[in-house]
């Protein structure tokens, strides 16, 4: 069975990106644009990871990895962040991973890989 | 203060709920309860912090009572000084990272990762709310800091027998911890010493990023109990993190020092008399280091002989009387009176731990007994003469100490 990825960003244009890219690589993807819809679809049921925009609009991505972290700790989840943002906030820190935004999205899938193979 | 010591953050615990020592625990928090006549446990630790310059402080609290809060009110918050940004607060648990209260000791910090996130210390000074010792901090953080731990434990030397209830350590020769076990069966002995075991104190200096990295990989573990002793500590150690045991010593002496976790009524019991003995574990006169505390305006305690001219005298030996007492021609004995104990002519106590306002009825007599605040004990009762009786009424424990609880129906 396909392991199922939820991204998550505010950019539409961005959501199709990571999506045709990462269901290319052979993952179930699905997608939401904000916090109240990423809240319901985790209500419908587990993702095997999220990838998560940290600058929306509504919630920030570090309230909603909160909001994530506190529904089940050991949801893996993968900031799209720049280094300092994410070092410098002991909350960011309860991702399992972050990557740099870039439409290379090299880096975005090893990170992926790790999580799911719990190398990280 | 030094610049170590000035980045530190001190975060204590102190939301057991303290089971192990009903009835002491009936009405109030494990903390809050009354030691040394006049003190609160958790005073200790709080002198340790304001005389040691540790003025950055968090209680987590988890079972809150008005007696705890009273006492932080009026004995501590006033003295640490808001505009140098000193500050003496409670954390209980915020349901930040869900619905839960602390579960354990290591939860209680993770659920609090956005208080560390605010202050960002280069340090946290991590306590128990239940121990009794005297200790200056900044001496274990310079250790640390000097050291380039990620991790300084508190260590005691404790006799092998008893330290089977506590984290045992073994060190290489430079202090460096390579083996905790929490509450081993067969503890370990201390090199050249095979009749002790060196054992955590239960009070750390984490380095502060290293801290909050644990946390959260041990809150993501479904089959952690969420535990420095069992949990946090061991994994440090295990992935080659800088660990160190820092020997607890008296300021005074430079011997090891005096150090008791009240976890049981027996160990409550024999910590009242480690501080009333004539030669006492930790001088709570000494103003170099002073143990702070609240006491009401209450009259001085007073010792007479019985009203009417009778020549029988009132006496107190070898014992702690708080304000507010009052022996009428009774005798006491190497026991612990708190603020308003009234004993009663002909009254026979000792060896006992009497709480506020107890009050002991005429020709009584008591040994080895912990009465808890606000009890009357009927003229002629004997309590702690018999245990196999006193066991029918009250609760008595393996050391045989009879604790009376409050509100006891007669």
């Amino acid at each position: 069975m396909k392991q199922k990825l939820l991204v998550v960003d505010d950019e539409e244009n961005l959501r199709e990106f990571y999506r045709l890219e990462l269901e290319e690589e052979g993952y179930s993807v699905d997608t939401a644009a904000n916090a109240g819809d990423v809240l319901n679809k985790l209500d419908a049921g587990r993702y095997d990871a999220i990838i998560l925009d940290i600058q929306m609009p509504g919630m920030p991505g570090i309230d909603l990895l909160q909001r994530i972290v506190t529904r089940d700790r050991q949801q893996p989840v993968i900031l799209n962040t720049s280094y300092a943002s994410y070092q410098e906030n002991f909350l960011a820190w309860q991702a399992d991973a972050y990557v740099v935004k870039s439409s290379d999205t090299g880096e975005l899938k090893q990170a992926i890989r790790k999580v799911l193979t719990g190398q990280i | 203060m030094n610049p170590a010591s000035a980045n530190v953050l001190t975060m204590i615990m102190a939301g057991g709920r303290g089971e192990r020592l009903y009835p002491l625990t009936r009405d109030v928090a494990k903390p809050a309860v009354t030691i040394a006549g006049c003190y609160r446990i958790i005073d200790f630790t709080l002198s340790n912090c304001f005389n040691s310059g540790m003025r950055q402080v968090y209680l987590l609290t988890q079972y809150s009572n008005v007696t705890m809060n009273r006492h932080m009110r009026l004995a501590w918050e006033p003295i640490f000084r808001v505009e140098q940004d000193e500050f003496i607060e409670s954390l209980p648990p915020q349901h930040r990272s869900g619905e839960d209260w602390y579960h354990g000791t290591a939860d209680s910090l993770y659920q609090n990762i956005n208080v560390l996130q605010r202050h960002r210390p280069g340090n946290v000074l991590v306590l128990s709310g239940d121990h009794v010792y005297r200790m200056n901090y900044v001496g274990m953080i310079d250790f640390h800091v000097g050291n380039g731990a990620e991790l300084t434990i508190a260590a005691v030397k404790i006799e092998r027998a008893r330290a089977c209830e506590f984290g045992v350590m073994g060190t290489d020769p430079d202090g460096r911890v390579r083996d905790f076990v929490e509450k081993p069966e067969n503890p370990p002995a201390c090199p050249g010493n095979p009749e002790m075991s060196l054992c955590s104190m239960g009070v750390y200096v984490f380095s502060t990023t290293k801290l909050v990295r644990e946390l959260i990989r041990d809150a993501k573990d479904r089959h952690s109990s969420h535990d420095f002793g069992k949990n946090i500590i061991p994994s440090l150690i295990e992935r080659g993190d800088r660990v160190f045991a820092y020997p607890f010593r008296d300021e005074n002496t430079g011997s090891s020092g005096y150090w008791r976790d009240i976890g049981t009524i027996d160990s409550y019991f024999a910590c009242n008399f480690d501080l009333a003995a004539p030669q006492p574990a930790i001088d709570i006169y000494d103003r170099r280091w002073p143990i702070r505390t609240c006491v009401h305006p209450y009259p001085p305690a007073r010792i007479v002989g019985t009203p009417g001219g009778s020549t029988r005298r009132g006496e107190a030996v070898d014992s702690l009387i708080s304000p507010g007492c009052a022996i009428s021609g009774a005798r006491v004995e190497l026991s612990v009176l708190s603020p308003e104990v009234r004993i009663h002519s002909g009254a026979d106590v000792s060896q006992c731990v009497l709480m506020e306002g107890v009050e002991v009825g005429h020709g009584v007599a008591l040994r080895k007994t912990i009465v808890c605040p606000g009890v009357r004990i009927p003229d002629g009762k004997r309590i702690g003469m018999d245990n196999r009786a006193d066991r029918a009424r009250y609760t008595v424990t393996r050391g045989g100490v009879t604790a009376v609880p409050s509100e006891y129906a007669w």
